[in-house]
């Protein structure tokens, strides 16, 4: 038994935050939310050259031919950016479900652009910036759209009205498109959390009161601490739900769910707790911490929420 | 990534699996903090180390296996499912046992090790002090030099173990001019000698599982050092991140309380009650989450990282999910979680003693501390 990423994992993964620390700094995240583009062009084709697009669709149509476990670190880290854009949905599910179609060579390259509508919600989420729209069972190929405000800025929500249609399946390594998206955002989650624990332990070396960084306080220490520790200990479970997934584990499905509940629980705990650490601004519209909070706030509900997940464990291990 | 047992993992697994099935006693022993209990578990201890099953990741030359930590963690899940007993030298085995093969000297190793695997002795510690608890640099039991020897003076408390125990380690501060964590001195002393006096504590359960010694004037040789004179505290702290970190709570022990806690709520809790099946299933996921990240830092080990400061999340995960296991228990026994006999017994102990989880081996607030210091290097401070 081996519980750990190989080199060329982690390495990859290093050049992808290297990536996103230069060209989705969160001046970059604040842009998309101003002009309405949906994401950030310059980078999308930074993401498919390097093959983070393609990283699920196999070698022989074009892509890298990676596995989940090969993905669920980058997944990690574009939360950590908190990407704007159809990253996941492209990445996770349109490009590898689509694989073997006529959109296979435009869906690697990035030129065309997919993004997803899941049964569960009647909003479909980055349809601005999409050229084709998978749903559970057809590609969406023309389509006009209503915008509705969402609270995400990096993640614009769309009333979707479908003009034409093609039959397909949205099945990724045979699992539902669903549970794949939330295997990407449980690690997205994760990622996302991360960075705003980093974020206010660096305010909390910063600010003082009382003469004093507030970082010294223990109020502050253990609020930053408990969040931290949800935050660890949704890893394993979220690399072991990508192994499961790749590995066509019958427990795939339980273990993606586990994932889920435990990393959308830790990323609101992460949001609330580095908010309170931030005090008045963290309020405000100016702090940037709001692009993190509201990425968890978005994601931890989408693709099936803590609730729903840990009750589909509860019948796997409780009546199993 | 490989999650899937190796052949010669599931090959141990299954030694282990059938060595315990023909060997672990049929019924309960009695609690190893009664002295008759305590006597049945030293022999159950010596019965392992024959099948040197006692400390199974040592050195063959020292009574052990020499398997790996992932090896470990399978021994430690086929042991829980067995139902065997609590080992009463765990303080010996998997605390005292590592930090000797780490800074003792050779001929340390000759002397303690072995009878350390077969618990022909059986090790207390003795760390904390009436005005050293979480403040532990603040000890003030002294050893003072008189040619080879030591002479211990002062006062331990919450010392596991002691009342039966036959050895002790502890720290004793050796240079008085010096403060704090330094000029302490890690010192290993038999609790038979003239000038010690053992004072059982009854702990919450009523059971004295835990002791004060007292030492006045007690004559240790110095051979009996453990690391470097004045360098104790360095040597205790591997001691405890050790203890927080892997060894002291495995996650079998979880899993194996959370599959009884199933099937206690499989026969008598309310299956329309969601809020009680929801709160039995996030257990599961937390014993489970538990074992992963355990997996997840040994292969890390293995790899060649060390645990620091993360150690200490463990220790505060595993203690709140085993008191929030038991309570779940109490709650599904209803009126039974009054009483202290019967079925509801096992649980009702597993409480209590679970409530001392967040206290021992550094509260959790400590550990809080750590974590932000050393882990988000938030600034140090009170």
């Amino acid at each position: 038994m081996k519980f750990s990423f190989t080199e060329d994992q982690r390495l990859f993964a290093e050049g992808l935050r290297d990536l996103l620390s230069k060209q989705c700094t969160p001046t970059h995240v604040r842009e998309v939310w101003e002009n309405q583009v949906g994401h950030l062009p310059d980078l999308w084709s930074r993401l498919a050259e390097m093959g983070v697009l393609s990283m699920l669709v196999p070698e022989s149509q074009g892509g890298m031919g990676g596995t989940l476990i090969d993905a669920v670190l980058l997944f990690q880290e574009l939360g950590r950016a908190a990407v704007p854009g159809p990253v996941l949905e492209h990445m996770a599910v349109a490009a590898p479900a689509l694989a073997h179609s006529q959109w296979a060579p435009a869906l690697n390259d990035g030129t065309t652009i997919a993004t997803l509508w899941v049964d569960t919600s009647p909003y479909v989420a980055h349809a601005q910036v999409a050229n084709i729209i998978l749903t559970h069972d057809s590609v969406i190929t023309d389509f006009s759209m209503d915008d509705v405000h969402g609270i995400d800025g990096g993640r614009q929500l769309f009333t979707v009205h479908a003009q034409a249609t093609t039959e397909t399946s949205s099945e990724v390594f045979g699992l539902p498109a669903s549970d794949v998206m939330a295997l990407a955002s449980a690690a997205y989650l994760i990622g996302v959390s991360e960075a705003m624990i980093e974020v206010a332990a660096h305010y909390a070396r910063q600010r003082e009161q009382f003469g004093k960084p507030i970082g010294s306080f223990q109020a502050v220490k253990h609020l930053m601490s408990d969040a931290l520790l949800k935050v660890e200990f949704a890893k394993a479970p979220t690399y072991r739900a990508a192994w499961s997934a790749s590995t066509g584990s019958s427990t795939a499905l339980r273990d993606i769910s586990m994932a889920k509940a435990l990393a959308g629980e830790a990323a609101y705990g992460a949001s609330r707790s580095t908010m309170q650490v931030h005090g008045g601004i963290g309020y405000t519209w100016e702090a940037d911490l709001q692009l993190w909070m509201k990425k968890s706030w978005a994601l931890m509900r989408s693709y099936g929420d803590a609730t729903y997940h840990r009750r589909r464990v509860g019948a796997s291990v409780l009546h199993g | 990534m490989d999650l899937n047992e190796t052949a010669q993992e599931s090959a141990f697994r299954n030694e282990a699996r059938t060595w315990l099935e023909a060997n672990v006693p049929t019924s309960p022993l009695p609690s190893f903090d009664t002295a008759e209990g305590f006597a049945l578990h030293r022999e159950w201890e010596q019965k392992l180390y024959d099948g040197r099953w006692s400390a199974v990741s040592w050195p063959v030359e020292y009574g052990g296996r020499g398997a790996d930590y992932i090896m470990w963690l399978i021994f430690e899940e086929e042991y829980y499912r067995s139902g065997a007993p609590g080992r009463v030298n765990q303080n010996g085995i998997f605390l005292l046992g590592p930090t000797i093969m780490e800074v003792g000297t050779q001929e340390q190793k000759a002397k303690f090790l072995p009878s350390m695997a077969s618990s022909e002795i059986v090790w207390a510690q003795a760390w904390s002090e009436p005005n050293a608890g979480s403040d532990m640099a603040s000890i003030h039991s002294k050893a003072t030099r008189d040619g080879d020897e030591w002479v211990l003076n002062g006062q331990k408390i919450w010392a596991s173990r002691a009342v039966w125990a036959d050895w002790c380690f502890g720290i004793f501060r050796t240079d008085p001019t010096a403060e704090r964590h330094r000029g302490l001195t890690f010192i290993l002393c038999p609790l038979d000698l003239p000038g010690i006096t053992v004072r059982p504590i009854a702990q919450l359960d009523g059971d004295t599982g835990f002791a004060e010694i007292f030492f006045d004037d007690v004559r240790v040789p110095v051979a009996n050092t453990l690391g470097e004179e004045n360098k104790g505290w360095a040597v205790a702290m591997a001691t405890a991140g050790f203890e927080r970190g892997v060894s002291l709570r495995s996650p079998a022990r979880f899993t194996e309380a959370v599959k009884r806690l199933i099937h206690l709520w499989k026969t008598y809790g309310d299956p329309t009650d969601t809020a009680l099946s929801d709160a039995v299933t996030d257990v599961w996921v937390q014993a489970e989450g538990y074992r992963l990240h355990t997996y997840q830092t040994v292969t890390g080990m293995l790899e060649g990282r060390t645990i620091g400061a993360e150690a200490s999340l463990n220790k505060i995960f595993w203690s709140e999910m085993d008191v929030r296991i038991h309570e779940i228990a109490l709650q599904i026994l209803g009126p039974e979680a009054e009483r202290m006999e019967g079925p509801s017994q096992r649980w009702v102990d597993g409480f209590l003693f679970s409530l001392s989880g967040p206290i021992y081996a550094g509260t959790n607030e400590i550990q809080r501390n750590i974590i932000a210091d050393r882990v988000l290097r938030l600034p140090k401070g009170m």
